[in-house]
């Protein structure tokens, strides 16, 4: 039989309210509160129940980890639950933190459950399933048995029909699936089209993302004093395309010397961008790094240095998370140099 | 890609033609290429034309890198 | 405008004798149909075959589908490309339904090209799948793009445009099964119980991102790069003005068989003085300079807007940065105040974490999604491959890879192949036959 491992806090722990938020994390063998619950529903043997006070992880987070992490390791367990949370918010905090520790460090599924004005929710949404529960411990059992629900489908290897469907919070991942009722999409835009003109509802097939920012980087103060490095995503490799880089949902990136190059010369390098003409960046790959009005800037003291390498990938169906990973690769080698600033041209 | 490098501390301007999309991933400094297929020179113009107008344009982005901003801006091109 | 397309339907084809049609049986003379296809200089060598739902058949690379069809009046099918310069969308014509064409590369593909199986897990995956196919393999003396990851594939393609025509040819003098009839009043002279209801435009953005000529779909034989956007009688596109080109990831293409039979027109018609005042089409493009891409931003708004359109529905012929096209459009279209449905697919990665389109707007209300580019395929080796099935690896399909450090070869050694969706011939159907949709996982 399959094994699972449930967290709660002290108060569905048993061990007591507000006073005892301080309690640090404990291990015990078999059901202590949601876990008698969950076992009633879940075809799994719930073999432990782990306990910690909510304020002591929200202020010993890396203490209390490394504790609870511990207790896991000699372990023999194929799920994970936590919470149900409800609207509690350092409870749903907490439970976030530890499903995402065990879910990294021992690649299980993990659930937990909230309330959708948990805070946990926003920040631990795109890391796990969360369930959408209830307000209040009220809700104990109907929650508990949504999370053992769709435990049994994942351990049992059956199809998860969707985050709506299934009653978590989606998580950002989005894939392609075969409608059920095979309603092609011309009778959907047309019936869509319908709707709205007459003010009916309907619900769009692709709701807007909300959209990730970054702070602004300061500015340079001294650009002659500055290294400067040239990044592209318009695929500009030597010919013989030497890192391999895929022409389309590139994985792999390049970076290529410059040192005492003063222009990239047509036969020397080029594009393998397949998501545009490549005629013009062939013919000049300088239109896509500009290479050489860097160096007659460098000569005229405009900037300190250039960096010398520039970095290359294809844009083109690549995506955000490979795009991010490649970032980060080249980052080490820019700090390395003390590169100040990036160029950073796209096709 | 420019998140990631901004996020690591390293000040960065984007050079793109579709100003959407650039605005759409979370770059701070925009500033416009001419095209998709060449970003800084058009071939229908001489070799002149073309370093010219590459020339000005990556100034305009060394420039907005000493630019203090506040919110995602886009560079203003003359040519 | 009116429009009559007698149908014949097919349902089964058969090599024989003489190039025929007879109770539902499709004949063909083998010789009789290559000699046709070899009379083009530029045609090296070709083969037919037939392949059907359910036979165990991979076609790759594949380059087009066009339904075979005649015009009663003698007018070419393809006005301005196979024939002369005339208006299409009027009169009769004959149809063979529920079959293609299908032109498939004797060795070489390219990033435009597709793969298409006709049974198995992969068969879910096109349209074509579904369809009695006349595949034409055949090879060209085009070397100088035989290595380029960019092909017109020009002789093949006009092949394949021929030979539907030469086929279609032998139902000319039959009497077609059913008819069905597209017709439309002058926008201005509908009667009053249509003019009072919402009015519609379609707002079509066929692929036209290259600027060399060759490449990209044709409106009358004219690249579409070259044109603003302009307003067409649906009829127009149902009957061959507008054809097929040659570039895009293929899962995000418009075959010309997909113009020919345009499911949204259909559904828009059907709606037509019931629900709606299908005004017509608005037939824009895509483009590669931001400038180009809100120069046909404004024309849409502005011919919608003249037309006095109270909704519209847009549909791009792509993914990435043609995104920002579709997009840009969408937003012309709201703020000049007509609400706006749009068709597209996605690209959200292989782990679907991406973020869908490349550029987006809180103006995109409502969107029918048709698909994930770049979700990843494995499919076991099939009895039979017709054409080069080591294309899909080594020629740079848009969904192949000659080799991966942790998926290996899109093509293995047994024949069984590891792909993502963006190689499957027409895959997401933008065009309105896709029954995929995306969910959130």
């Amino acid at each position: 039989m399959k094994k699972a491992i449930m967290y709660v806090n002290q108060f569905f722990g048993q061990i007591g309210g507000e006073d005892k938020a301080d309690f640090k994390p404990v291990i015990k063998c078999g059901l202590v509160g949601p876990a008698v619950e969950l076992q009633k529903h879940l075809d799994a043997e719930v073999t432990h129940t782990i306990i910690c006070g909510d304020n002591f992880i929200g202020s010993n987070t890396e203490k209390a980890m490394e504790i609870i992490m511990g207790f896991l390791k000699d372990k023999e367990f194929d799920i994970f639950f936590a919470g149900p949370a409800f609207q509690a918010g350092r409870y749903g905090v907490a439970c976030g933190q530890v499903c995402k520790a065990v879910k990294e460090k021992f690649n299980i599924p993990v659930i937990t459950s909230m309330h959708i004005e948990n805070p946990g929710v926003e920040m631990f949404k795109k890391d796990m399933y969360i369930f959408k529960g209830g307000h209040s411990a009220a809700k104990m059992k109907d929650d508990v048995k949504a999370m053992a629900a769709f435990g049994n489908k994942l351990l049992k290897g059956e199809e998860n029909l969707g985050a709506d469907e299934e009653g978590y919070y989606a998580r950002g991942i989005r894939h392609q699936v075969w409608r059920k009722d095979g309603v092609m999409a011309a009778d959907r835009a047309v019936e869509m089209t319908i709707k709205k003109l007459n003010g009916k509802p309907y619900e769009t097939e692709l709701p807007m993302p909300k959209m990730d920012r970054v702070p602004i980087a300061p500015a340079i103060k001294d650009l002659s004093k500055a290294v400067i490095a040239l990044v592209t995503s318009g695929g500009i490799v030597p010919i013989d395309n030497p890192d391999r880089i895929q022409s389309a949902s590139a994985t792999r990136w390049g970076r290529y010397n410059i040192e005492g190059i003063d222009d990239l010369k047509e036969g020397v390098y080029k594009t393998i961008h397949a998501g545009y003409d490549p005629a013009a960046a062939d013919a000049d790959p300088d239109v896509v790094v500009p290479l050489d009005v860097m160096r007659a800037y460098e000569k005229e003291g405009k900037i300190g240095r250039l960096h010398n390498y520039f970095y290359s990938t294809v844009g083109t169906g690549t995506t955000q998370g490979e795009a991010a990973r490649m970032a980060n690769e080249m980052i080490p080698y820019l700090k390395e140099d003390e590169v100040d600033a990036i160029i950073l041209t796209s096709t | 890609m420019v998140k990631e490098f901004e996020r690591a501390g390293f000040t960065i301007v984007q050079m793109a033609n579709l100003i959407p999309v650039a605005k759409t991933v979370g770059s701070n400094r925009i500033v416009p290429t001419i095209s998709i297929p060449y970003p800084l020179g058009d071939p229908a113009t001489t070799k002149e034309e073309q370093w010219k107008l590459r020339y000005y344009r990556v100034g305009v982005a060394l420039d907005s890198l000493t630019t203090d901003i506040k919110e995602q801006t886009v560079f203003k091109v003359k040519i | 405008m009116k429009l009559e397309i007698g149908n014949f339907h097919v349902k089964d084809i058969i090599f024989g004798g003489s190039t025929s049609f007879s109770n539902g049986i499709l004949t063909i003379n083998k010789k009789e149909c290559l000699d046709f296809v070899m009379s083009d200089e530029h045609i090296t060598e070709a083969e037919l075959y037939i392949v059907k739902p359910g036979d165990k058949v991979r076609l790759c690379p594949v380059k087009e589908a066009i339904e075979p069809r005649v015009k009663l009046n003698g007018d070419p099918l393809f006005p301005g490309y196979t024939g002369e310069l005339v208006q299409a969308g009027n009169g009769k014509c004959h149809a063979l339904k529920d079959c293609s064409l299908l032109v498939v590369g004797k060795h070489w593909g390219g990033f435009q090209d597709g793969l298409i199986d006709m049974s198995g897990e992969g068969a879910k995956y096109t349209y074509f799948s579904q369809l009695k196919n006349i595949v034409l393999v055949a090879d060209t003396d085009e070397d100088f793009e035989k290595h380029e990851q960019q092909k017109k594939n020009k002789a093949l393609r006009m092949a394949g445009h021929k030979l539907a025509e030469f086929i279609g040819g032998c139902v000319k003098d039959l009497k077609p099964e059913d008819v069905e009839t597209y017709e439309l009043e002058p926008v201005t002279k509908r009667d009053e119980k249509t003019a009072k209801l919402p009015s519609v435009v379609y707002v079509m953005q066929p692929q036209s991102q290259m600027e060399e000529m060759g490449y990209n779909d044709l409106v009358y034989g004219w690249d579409t790069n070259h044109m603003l956007p302009t307003f067409m009688h649906p009829n127009e596109v149902l009957d061959g003005a507008v054809i097929s080109g040659s570039f895009m990831p293929c899962s995000s293409k418009w075959a010309t068989y997909d113009f020919q039979n345009c499911p949204t027109i259909k559904r828009l018609y059907k709606e037509h003085g019931k629900t709606l005042n299908f005004l017509g089409v608005i037939m824009s493009n895509l483009n590669v300079a931001l400038e180009q891409k809100n120069r046909s931003a404004l024309f849409v708004a502005q011919i919608a807007k003249s037309l006095g359109a109270d909704g519209a529905i847009v549909a791009e012929e792509g993914y990435g940065n043609p995104d920002a096209d579709f997009v840009g459009c969408i937003v012309a279209l709201e703020d000049a105040g007509v609400k706006t449905v749009g068709v597209t697919n996605e690209c959200t990665g292989r782990d679907g974490k991406s973020q869908p389109l490349v550029a987006l707007d809180e103006k995109l209300t409502a969107i029918v999604s048709t698909g994930n580019v770049s979700e990843l395929i494995e499919l076991p080796p099939m009895e039979t491959v017709l054409g080069e099935l080591e294309s899909l690896a080594r020629d740079g399909l848009s969904g192949g890879w000659a080799n991966d450090e942790i998926l290996g070869p899109s093509v293995r050694s047994d024949d069984s192949i590891i792909m993502e969706n963006n190689a499957m011939f027409c895959g997401d159907m933008i065009i309105g036959w896709s029954p995929k949709t995306m969910r959130e996982f």
